[in-house]
């Protein structure tokens, strides 16, 4: 058997996972990448629109700053999101996009003088400023007051992820490639590593390390159509689960994108629509302006994916074999345009649909797209119950997003979370409490348990084909636990799955019985780990009677701030139970800078909580005192809810902007 | 309304598996019901799901996107994902993409290949000062139509296609390949990596590096992201020699590795 | 000395052998059409010759011109020859990738430089014996003299031979030229190299139809002068 031991281990090799390798190193501790793939092969390679940081320099993002990011943000959760974390994420996300711009990321600039936009499908003319030429500019995106988007082309992803990989190999990080997490190393409540198996040659190996962080992405794949690469399996979630011990936070908060190509479902980005692609329905008419008639195509995405699918109930959606659908148009946006800055979709729409954008209007649809769900941490990244176990990125539920997160701001969450999360773990790593007190006779057990599972899998003969489980948890996932829902079909959808997880710990792996590469034997131990978190999905949705974000009950179409203002926590501390265990985590209103109200789009329709009324009237008579008193944003905003105290010292700093200028030798305004 | 009769696609694939004793390379052939919007992507998911479990290839976005799914199909180089059937013949024929190290069937470990690549060229920003002035601040400005430009070069996802159709490579192992020297044009143009032409040199003046390179041009004509490689391994060459026969340049900064020597 | 770590030499190397091909390759260009002016007539070849022998400069001929033209074409052909063969496959397993890769892969371009290695070889023994009788028998070119000498000598199979390898080399050599330095990249290189090879193609073509006449041309002259002695018809 093989030990390796470092200091800190990171499960994921997306930008979360890097960010984290390259902090806690330049930090100086050890540490080792597992990832499924080459690095620069993982999914956030597929971000295309762009990331969130408020840094105003384009004509149409003047003005903008962490306030109005934060306000945008926690409007676009449904008040789902933990308001401190947000206040940290978007005072770090300037950091961050500079930092990635030491990195390498070749960001687009502002260009001066005049250029015209088209919004809401009108040329409009706009004029840059003359002393943020060359400065980082941003895009639109879809729940944002200003253009805050920052973005290459139409790949941001790539070039993001591109830049974190080559840091972490000029930083000489460890990387392993091709090894596959399976379980978590704990005891008495501790995180101590992973057991992992390398998918080349089968070995089983255990990493043992002070720290372990989950940046393992989403579970996406667990829908038959999804816009997410085919390893978003959400196995870093099913580890945590199976840990007994660590909880996941929201699992049921699943958003939709709108337009993702039908059939095949690939993504075309936000950034068509923010740039001026307007939908169309079967009639060629521009439907969206009838039910939002402020935000258009741009409210946010649950909104949009809602308003499309009522669309075609109305009988509205362009038949086709694979189902209805409606069209996305950007010809409006020229081919120059479309060539220049939404290339990646022009390719997709070549190789996949074999028409031309420029011409032609794209068929799409809404489709499963990102977990806000994930493992619940606390605002350090380390799980809540399970001590030694961080997690970060879309494989976490920090909780910045809530029940629907803002396009953009998920990379950027990524690299935030993973600037802040190392820093945390770094100070763990330095504390006494970060000592390895495991045998290795009890790592062995950990290990043996694995190379059994996986010897039961290959050696039992006749039992369940892991592929008619899967196809039909996809189903089940799909047609149940949607877009929209209601109690019978989640009802429904629960028992089924419950069945399915029954089933699955019969699987057996017909005809390829090698112990190396197989893939075979992982579509079967992944499927056992995916119906439980589909279960946790379905089961989370079942509960909860209400409509919030993305989460959307035809029964209970109201969001309910009396009795549904709180997190889901879902735990698995028996393996033998068919079903997850729930509980919920409050959230407290009379805590919140922003109070629960309506969040300019989608409909209105709101259970309110009386408490929402109360911590409004304290907020505006403080703001109100400070601003009578002179007080700038920064003390405003402290006197409502202090949150600097909780990020590493490093990144506390202000923001400078055009707007905003630091004194030249202070780093102050 | 009646569709055509959809085609029965032959599809023969080189197999083999390293990890079992005694395989040797073969060919299987199986036969898939062409439908609509068919790519090689839900072909060989259909071959695995229904008619083969054990065999091996690599796919991750399924998008074109992520480099993964490089093989050779009908003998040229290309992105399995975004392929088509409609565009292929009804017989055809996939194999691993050569040169890189075989992991089975059709997945290869190019990924390897990749990071050697990327450690011996140092693909990342050389600053003389690593540490940012200040996090908080204002970046510096870039011209747009520079950082566009250099976007252009940043495209490249690392699928190996380049180096599977490049005829140089082929014979000798120690070329860094298209991928390579269009890397070092992306490094080259941008103003925040401080390297020096000469600094270029030692990557790449040599037999390895852009003087290797023979101008088949099958590297140019197979990425699937259409970067221009023609036209920066020209570019290259024509600085690295001008680099090279300049007596003057006497200047290397050497930022990062001046005792390390690259390895060839 | 410079603190370039590595050796200048590559940069030397790679510059000069397409320095030297580039001239070899010119001046293949305007050998063929001289020696294509004997389609024109015996009269006309007989011009061209006294022009290179700066009769018309002169006065008077000096072969001796021809001779030294032959030197340092020689000296081009051989180090352009000396700096190619460093390309050409090395080994038998080698030559086997490289033959296995360029018939899977079906890529014109990389066909098109084997073409270059097979000619280039061929160019090595072929152009050798021909650049050698030129030098030490330079007095010894003129409709008549040449015309026997491809005939009676024999020499016309080598001239075929020759003379298709050297176009296609030539050619080939000149469009990859082009691209390996990136000329005439214009503001759209694909556009650009896609015209290239037409013209490439072109240009094999005319230039293989014309070393084909002259070829035939000398051929029949030779033919007919079995009956015709030579140093009368040439003086
Ligand atoms: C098509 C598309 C477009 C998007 N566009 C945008 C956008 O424009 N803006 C935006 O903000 N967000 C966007 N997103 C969302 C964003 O890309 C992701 O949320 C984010 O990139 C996730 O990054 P990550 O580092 O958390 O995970 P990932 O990048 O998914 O990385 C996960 C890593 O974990 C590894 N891994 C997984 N399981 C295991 C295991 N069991 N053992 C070992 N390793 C494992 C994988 O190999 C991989 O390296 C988009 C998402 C999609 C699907
Ligand atoms: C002994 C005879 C010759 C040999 C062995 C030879 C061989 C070669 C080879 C192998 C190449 C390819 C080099 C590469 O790809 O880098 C080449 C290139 C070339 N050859 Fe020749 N050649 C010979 C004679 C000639 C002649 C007579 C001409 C002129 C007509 C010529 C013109 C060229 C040109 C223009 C190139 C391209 C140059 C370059 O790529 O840098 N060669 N030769
Ligand atoms: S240059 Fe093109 S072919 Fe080569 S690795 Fe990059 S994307 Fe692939
Ligand atoms: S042009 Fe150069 S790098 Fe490209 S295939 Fe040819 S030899 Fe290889
Ligand atoms: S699977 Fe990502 S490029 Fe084909």
């Amino acid at each position: 058997m093989r030990i390796i031991y470092t200091d800190v281990l990171v499960v994921g090799g997306g930008l979360a996972g890097l960010r984290v390798a390259t902090g806690v190193q330049e930090r100086g501790h050890r540490v080792i990448v597992l990832t499924l793939v080459p690095p620069k092969r993982s999914h956030s390679a597929a971000a295309q629109g762009g990331m969130q940081a408020s840094l105003g320099n384009c004509a149409m993002g003047w003005g903008d700053n962490e306030d109005i990011h934060f306000e945008d943000t926690v409007k676009g959760s449904d008040w789902g999101a933990d308001q401190q974390v947000v206040r940290m994420f978007v005072n770090t996300a300037p950091k961050a996009i500079r930092e990635l711009t030491h990195y390498g990321v070749p960001w687009n600039r502002v260009r001066k003088g005049k250029h015209t936009a088209i919004i809401n499908a009108e040329k409009v003319e706009i004029e840059e400023r003359e002393e943020a030429h060359g400065l980082i500019t941003a895009r639109d995106f879809g729940g944002t007051k200003k253009w805050r988007t920052c973005y290459t082309s139409d790949g941001t992803g790539h070039s993001m992820l591109y830049a974190m990989d080559n840091k972490a190999h000029e930083n000489d990080v460890k990387i392993h490639e091709r090894m596959e997490a399976m379980s978590v190393i704990h005891r008495h409540g501790r995180c101590y590593g992973v057991v992992a198996r390398n998918l080349m040659t089968g070995e089983i190996v255990a990493y043992i390390a002070k720290a372990t962080t989950i940046a393992t992405g989403g579970y996406g794949r667990i829908y038959e159509v999804s816009t997410n690469a085919i390893i978003c399996q959400g196995t870093g979630q099913a580890i945590a689960l199976e840990t007994g011990i660590a909880t996941l936070g929201n699992m049921e908060a699943v958003q939709f994108h709108p337009t993702a190509i039908v059939p095949v479902g690939i993504l075309t980005t936000e950034g068509c629509r923010g740039d001026g692609g307007i939908l169309r329905d079967v009639d060629g008419y521009r439907f969206m302006p009838d039910y939002e008639p402020e935000k258009k195509e741009l409210a946010s995405r649950d909104v949009v994916s809602r308003r499309m699918i009522e669309h075609i109930r109305k009988g509205k959606g362009v038949p086709s074999r694979y189902g209805d659908h409606l069209w996305l148009d950007i010809t409006i946006l020229g081919r120059e345009h479309i060539e220049k800055n939404l290339r990646e979709v022009k390719d997709i729409c070549e190789n996949f649909l074999g028409i031309d954008p420029a011409e032609e209007w794209i068929p799409v649809r809404p489709t499963q797209h990102y977990s806000m769900g994930g493992i619940r941490t606390k605002y350090t990244g380390e799980s809540q119950t399970l001590k030694g176990l961080y997690a970060c990125g879309e494989a976490a539920c920090w909780d910045l997003h809530g029940f629907n997160r803002l396009g953009g701001n998920s990379v950027s969450e990524t690299v935030v979370s993973g600037m802040l999360v190392a820093e945390y773990i770094s100070d763990f790593c330095d504390s006494p409490q970060s000592h390895i007190g495991i045998s290795t006779g009890a790592i062995e057990d950990f290990v043996r348990i694995e190379e059994e599972k996986i010897r039961r899998l290959l050696n039992n003969d006749g039992g369940e084909d892991a592929y008619v489980l899967r196809r039909a948890m996809e189903k089940i996932m799909m047609e149940k636990v949607g877009i929209f829902r209601n109690g019978r079909d989640l009802q429904d959808a629960v028992e089924q799955l419950e069945q399915l997880h029954i089933r699955s710990k019969n699987i057996s792996v017909f005809r390829s019985k090698s112990y190396a590469a197989n893939p075979a034997l992982v579509v079967a131990y992944r499927t056992q780990k995916m119906i439980k978190i589909a279960l946790t999905v379905a089961y989370g949705a079942l509960l909860r009677t209400e409509s919030r974000g993305a989460h959307a009950r035809e029964d209970y179409p109201m969001r309910d701030d009396i009795n549904w203002l709180k997190r889901t926590i879902t735990s698995w501390p028996d393996p033998e139970q068919t079903l997850p265990t729930v509980t919920y985590e409050p959230i407290d209103i009379l805590e919140m800078e922003l109070p629960p109200g309506w969040r300019g789009y989608g409909k209105r329709n709101i259970i309110e909580n009386p408490d929402s009324m109360i911590q409004q009237a304290k907020i505006d008579a403080i703001r109100n005192e400070l601003l009578a008193r002179g007080a700038d944003r920064f003390a405003i905003q402290k006197a409502l809810m202090p949150y600097e105290h909780l990020l590493p010292e490093k990144y506390r700093g202000r923001n400078e902007r055009l707007y905003e200028r630091f004194d030249d030798e202070k780093d102050e305004v | 309304m009646s569709e055509p009769k959809p085609r029965k696609l032959k599809i023969n694939i080189l197999r083999y598996d390293p990890h079992v004793v005694g395989d040797e390379p073969h060919i299987d052939t199986f036969e898939i019901e062409e439908a609509p919007g068919m790519t090689l992507f839900i072909v060989l998911n259909d071959i695995r799901e229904h008619h083969d479990a054990s065999l091996k290839f690599d796919f991750v976005c399924r998008a074109g996107i992520c480099g993964s799914c490089g093989m050779l199909i009908n003998g040229k180089p290309g992105l399995a994902c975004s392929t088509l059937t409609s565009k292929l013949p009804e017989e055809i024929n996939l194999a691993p993409l050569p040169f890189f190290e075989l992991i089975g069937d059709l997945s290869v470990y190019n990924g390897k290949w990749m990071r050697g690549m990327n450690e011996r060229l140092e693909t990342w920003i050389h600053h003389k000062e690593k540490e940012l002035r200040s996090i908080n601040r204002i970046e510096e400005p870039m011209d747009p139509d520079l950082a566009e430009e250099i976007y252009e070069l940043d495209r490249c996802i690392e699928c190996g296609c380049c180096v599977a159709g490049c005829g140089t490579i082929q014979m000798n192992e120690n070329f860094v390949g298209a991928v390579g020297l269009n890397k070092i044009a992306r490094y080259k143009l941008d103003p925040r990596d401080e390297r020096t032409d000469a600094d270029y040199y030692e990557l790449i003046g040599d037999e390895n590096g852009v003087f290797g390179c023979m101008t088949l041009l099958g590297c140019e004509d197979v990425c699937p992201k259409k970067l221009p490689l023609q036209s920066k391994i020209a570019y290259l060459r024509r600085q690295m020699v001008k680099t090279g026969l300049n007596e003057n340049v006497t200047k290397c900064n050497c930022l990062q590795h001046e005792e390390k020597m690259p390895e060839h | 000395m410079s603190k370039l770590h590595h050796s200048r030499v590559p940069a030397y190397l790679d510059f000069t052998q397409s320095l030297t091909g580039l001239l070899l390759a010119l001046f293949i260009v305007g050998h063929i059409i001289f020696e294509g002016s004997i389609l024109l007539g015996p009269d006309a070849m007989e011009k061209m010759t006294l022009f290179f022998e700066g009769y018309y400069l002169f006065g008077e001929r000096h072969p001796i011109i021809v001779t030294f033209l032959a030197i340092v074409i020689s000296i081009l052909f051989v180090v352009h020859a000396a700096l190619a063969v460093r390309k050409i496959p090395s080994t038998w397993q080698q030559y086997r990738t490289f033959r296995n890769h360029m018939r899977r892969f079906g890529h014109e371009d990389t066909s098109l430089w084997m073409v270059q290695v097979v000619t280039g070889f061929a160019m090595f023994f072929l152009g050798s014996v021909h650049i050698y009788m030129m030098m030490v028998n330079p007095e010894k070119i003129g409709p008549y003299l040449s015309a026997q000498r491809v005939v009676e000598g024999w020499m016309w199979p080598l001239y075929l031979v020759l003379l298709f390898c050297v176009v296609l080399h030539a050619f080939i050599g000149l469009y990859r030229l082009a691209l390996k330095w990136g000329w005439f990249e214009g503001k759209n290189y694909r556009r650009s190299r896609k015209i290239m090879k037409r013209i490439m193609r072109a240009a094999i073509a005319v230039y293989i139809l014309i070393g084909l006449a002259s070829l035939g041309t000398y051929v029949s002259i030779g033919l007919n002068l079995e009956n015709t002695p030579v140093e009368k018809a040439e003086r």
